[in-house]
């Protein structure tokens, strides 16, 4: 047993002083003819397809533009990409360009952490006018532009249409048009309470088999559901969360309906099928393996279904998400941010690829081999004809309303987000034991004294300079 | 007093052969520790000077309620976790001390939960954990329990993390075994001819002896307790509803997220005063129960 | 035949082997359920009912693992090793010159000094968190030489002692009779030939504990080169991991359990390997205060 302790410990020596002499080195992986060139650095938050589509850009741009500047663009893909780039750029070493969410752009901006590129957007003639209005306006503070887009989104209705032919008779019954999807959210509910199913256990105990619909499935834009009810949560003129508005109230009140029709419980148990990280882009994706009926999602679920289960192709349909108010074309965009961080050591080059990403031809490449919408004003026949999402013409419409909205405009909109988060996922699983207008108030007490404390911070900042 | 020649002698050679830690309590403890008290008094986010504001920050901390729903998760997680953890721990040890055929192999077993890389631990209990198709509610249901939500549930993901915690208590389990293993034989013997069995011997011969173990054990596992932050930032964001969302988690978020390190400063001095409270207790508390070979 | 000191009646012996099987398989499932998960294919990975042994069996998910175009195991495993080998070297080095002077020099102030140093253990790692990331900026700016986003914030600090390693040293250390190091004084060795001379090989144990925790401690270590390390170039095993876990959805479970156990397998060789070292030398420096 010794002689084998001994043998085995130094095969492991041996092993790791294999690696360390003989390991591979972090070497740039720069290619022999383009060492002399200014390296920018950019980091991504994507994995998978998504990156090997900005990376297929990102080979365009090296091989063009980038060939004749002398810039070569190295893209990384971080995980927890803004908590990175925020220790990079407090280190001392941030990329040249991080590409962020949307919903950190204020905060970036606020704390001076990127640079303004009003002025190079200008010198590459990208202005106000080259951009649909919502992804324009969200990438400005204080006058200034901090971000330009990489690839948008525009959160609208899926539905399975084979779904409803199947249940067609159910629909009828409750004086609803199989042929049709809801158009306002009382008719998205009754649509949703025909098209539940249930089972009965072993037990006795009743399942939710398939849901029409569930706000918490996949519930990545729960924390927007107020602009449905026709109002965001936060307001701009007066400057203060309004989470108490009737119509926030009343947006909880709808997600909270949901858990205590159907029982906290079950719901729980249902979303816990894709609750595991990961869930998404399986086979078992709630929405793809015919669980839930219709959900709230992005132009790219379009491309998951096709990968995941082609054979759902033409089972599918969008349409815009119905609202609780009188109006039409209701939605919210969320969007990817090209940003360059403070301490960049290659600005101007940086701006490059970042003008680069967003010619019409190349963003309009990016966002068919990413399955989104576009965010430039202007889009070609050939990207509406030739796109990946038969749909996409609904998800265009709805990124030039008049009713699209952006992230709200506060430099503390992220803790905001995960505080009302927090607050809606109380309500879901505690059930009946917490009441919307109760948690709103809470909420909006607690946010307005970050909010306060925050700007009185910022006015001692501001004489002290 | 006078002191001789090979006194202070002896006290430069003690400084010389200090020296390297001497110079690292002071550049990586002690200036830190003072910076960080320093920054707890003022507004700073790391990308601009800080700005000395008195005692905002902890003004702050004292409306935030927030921040008392993080001690209370913290605490009673502790109040699960350390208790439990000590408990399974020494009964492990107890067993794997018994002379059965097999015992390194399972002592490997026992052990190899604790080396398990906390991203992975955490996807893998992620999984286990799962109300429909996790492994715990399965077993539970092979027995007629329908398992809870266990990480959507408020109510229970606090007792979710505190089980898989006892998961890997490898490491205190070996240092439990360590201090068995000092345990003089002659006293067992001594035992055995009163005529105890084995509870007895264990009650009034082992537990005394490895009486300093447990408070060691003990003391580390304050400290570490209200460190806890892998896990949940891995696996519940804080979640549901804030329900486990702990002290460090809050703390780091404060800082990395948030930049407000001011404010991130004052909660780690907090967390500081709460371990020092906690141990001084302990401290106390060992004169009752702690009982030194020969001293 | 009653062998000294130990119950040997084989009712308590089967009794605490039943014990034993039960805990074993507890611990031992979810890591049953680990390696299972990192042979299934992409597809099955999330199947309910979840089976317990994969169909297929997908070895090639090690492959994919190491070959993986968006994580470099290979060079993480070097860096992992890299940063280690200095901790490890640093710690048991720079903790046995300390707890030297701690045990086997008589001083002034050597009592406080031992108390604040077990003080220091107390410190949560938050507390310095910040600060000595806004120190190690100071000095990449100031020293010449870059220190964050290298693994420079991770290892030079091994080298100014650990208070649990000096603790665990000291405590051995103590038990050395002294006359062995009056007679080397009478002998004329010096204070440094004594430890390095004398002290030293008689401790081979405790050091290879300390040696043995230390490793097992930065292979782990997570928050550390979280926070300093910033490019994937520089990731450890256990950041490093990460990469295989997706922000919106998207995580390879197979993968990443595949990855898991191969940041394991080492670890558990080592210490199947180690282990009576490892209680033994825990045993000889006296937990006892």
């Amino acid at each position: 047993m010794k002689l084998l302790s001994r043998i085995i410990s130094a095969v492991l020596v041996l092993c790791a002083l294999g690696i360390l002499v003989f390991g591979p080195r972090a070497n740039q992986s720069i290619p022999a003819d383009r060492r002399g060139d200014v390296v920018v650095e950019y980091w991504e938050k994507w994995v998978g397809p998504e990156a090997d589509g900005i990376q297929q850009i990102v080979s365009d741009f090296n091989d063009t533009v980038g060939r004749q500047k002398h810039i070569y663009v190295q893209c990384m893909s971080m995980s927890n990409i803004t908590q990175k780039t925020l220790t990079a750029i407090a280190g001392g070493m941030p990329p040249d360009v991080a590409g962020l969410w949307h919903d950190v752009v204020l905060q970036f901006a606020a704390l001076d952490a990127v640079e303004p590129l009003e002025k190079m957007a200008a010198d590459h003639g990208i202005t106000a006018d080259s951009y649909k209005p919502v992804y324009w306006n969200a990438c400005h503070y204080n006058g200034h532009l901090y971000a330009l887009v990489s690839t948008p989104g525009a959160v609208a209705l899926f539905y399975n249409t084979r779904l409803f032919h199947e249940n067609a008779d159910k629909l009828r019954r409750a004086g609803l048009d199989p042929d049709r999807p809801p158009r306002t959210l009382e008719e998205l509910d009754r649509y949703a309470a025909a098209l539940n199913t249930f089972v009965v256990d072993s037990h006795g105990r009743r399942h939710l088999d398939q849901a029409g619909y569930l706000p918490m499935e996949p519930g990545w834009y729960i924390t927007n559901t107020p602009i449905w009810f026709g109002t965001d949560v936060w307001e701009e003129n007066a400057g203060r969360f309004v989470f108490t508005d009737p119509r926030v109230v009343r947006a909880c009140q709808w997600i909270q309906g949901y858990s205590l029709r159907l029982g906290a419980e079950a719901v729980n148990e249902f979303t816990s099928q894709s609750d595991i990280k990961g869930g998404f882009a399986t086979p078992q994706n709630a929405f793809i393996a015919g669980k839930v009926v219709m959900e709230q999602q992005g132009p790219w679920m379009a491309n998951y279904i096709h990968h995941l289960r082609p054979q759902m192709d033409h089972d599918w349909a969008a349409a815009p998400f119905p609202s609780a108010v009188a109006q039409q074309d209701v939605t919210f965009c969320p969007f990817d941010a090209l940003m360059i961080p403070k301490g960049a050591k290659h600005k101007r080059e940086a701006f490059e690829f970042i003008a680069y990403v967003n010619r019409q031809d190349v963003m309009e490449k990016l966002c068919k081999l990413h399955c989104k919408n576009s965010p430039l004003a202007r889009v070609s026949d050939d990207f509406l004809h030739h796109h990946p999402n038969p749909y996409i013409g609904v998800f265009e419409e709805l990124a030039r309303s008049p009713n699209a909205h952006g992230p709200i405009q506060c430099p503390i909109a992220q803790e905001a987000g995960s505080q009302f988060q927090a607050a809606i996922q109380g309500l879901v699983s505690a059930g009946r034991a917490m009441q919307p207008a109760e948690a709103m108030a809470l909420l909006e007490q607690d946010m307005q004294a970050k909010w306060e404390s925050y700007l009185q911070e910022q006015r001692i900042r501001r004489e002290k300079q | 007093m006078l002191r001789t020649r090979a006194q202070s002698g002896d006290f430069l050679k003690g400084l010389a052969f200090l020296s390297p830690w001497l110079i690292g309590f002071c550049v990586f403890l002690l200036l830190p520790i003072g910076l960080s008290l320093y920054y707890s008094l003022c507004d700073y986010s790391l990308l601009q000077p800080p700005i000395f504001r008195g005692l905002s920050n902890y003004r702050q901390l004292v409306h935030d309620r927030l921040f008392w729903q993080v001690l209370k998760n913290s605490l009673l997680y502790a109040a699960m976790a350390l208790p439990a953890g000590l408990v399974v721990s020494l009964a492990l040890a107890l067993l794997l001390n018994q002379k059965v055929p097999g015992q390194s192999v399972f002592r490997t077993i026992i052990f190899i939960p604790s080396l398990v890389p906390t991203i992975a631990a955490a996807a893998l209990w992620l999984w286990l954990l799962n109300q429909k198709s996790g492994l715990i509610n399965l077993l539970l249901g092979m027995i007629g329990i329908p398992g809870p939500g266990w990480l959507t549930s408020p109510r229970w993901v606090l007792p979710a993390l505190a089980l898989m915690s006892l998961w890997s208590v490898g490491n205190t389990v070996i240092i439990y075994l360590a201090g068995l293993q000092d345990v003089p034989r002659e006293l067992y013997e001594a035992a055995e001819l009163d005529g105890a069995n084995a509870w007895r011997k264990f009650r009034h011969v082992t537990l005394p002896m490895i009486s300093p173990v447990i408070f060691f054990n003990l003391v580390i596992a304050i400290i570490g307790v209200l460190q806890v932050f892998d896990a949940p930032y891995l696996m519940t964001a804080g979640g549901p509803n804030h329900a486990s969302y702990f002290f460090t988690y809050y703390l780091y978020d404060c800082g990395f997220t948030y930049l407000k390190m001011g404010y991130a400063s004052a909660m780690a001095w907090i967390q500081l005063l709460i371990v020092l409270v906690l141990t001084g207790l302990a401290f106390l508390s060992s004169r009752w129960w702690v009982f030194y070979q020969g001293k | 035949m009653r062998v000294a000191g130990r119950k040997t009646s084989p009712t308590n012996i089967a009794a605490a082997y039943v014990a034993l099987l039960i805990a074993g398989a507890a611990m031992l499932l979810p890591f049953f359920w680990l390696v299972s998960t990192s042979l299934k294919a992409d597809d099955r990975v999330l199947q309910t009912p979840p089976r317990w042994l994969p169909d297929p069996v997908r070895l090639d998910n090690y492959r994919r693992v190491m070959q993986s175009p968006t994580s470099n195991f290979p060079l993480w495993t070097r860096n992992t090793l890299i940063v280690a080998a200095l901790e490890v070297v640093g710690v048991t080095f720079s903790s046995s010159l300390v707890a030297y002077g701690f045990a086997r020099i008589r001083f002034r102030g050597r009592g406080v000094l031992f108390a604040l140093m077990l003080g220091t253990m107390m410190i949560p790692f938050p507390v310095v968190m910040v600060p000595l990331y806004r120190i190690f900026r100071f000095l990449g700016d100031h020293s010449g030489m870059a220190w964050l986003g290298t693994f420079r914030p991770l290892w030079v600090p091994a080298w100014f002692g650990s208070a649990f390693s000096i603790f665990l040293l000291r405590q051995f250390f103590v038990t050395i009779p002294d006359e062995l190091s009056e007679a080397a004084r009478i002998d004329g060795c010096s204070e440094w030939g004594i430890y390095w001379r004398i002290i030293l090989p008689l401790s081979r144990p405790a050091l290879s504990v300390v040696a043995l925790f230390t490793f097992m401690y930065v292979w782990r270590d997570f928050l550390g080169p979280l926070v300093y390390l910033q490019r994937p170039t520089q990731y450890t095993l256990a950041l490093g991991l990460q990469a295989f876990q997706s922000q919106n959805g998207g995580t390879s479970w197979n993968l990443l359990m595949a990855a898991a156990v191969l940041v394991i397998a080492p670890v558990i060789v080592l210490f199947f390997v180690a282990q009576r070292t490892f209680i033994e030398g825990i045993a000889t420096t006296g937990m006892k205060g």
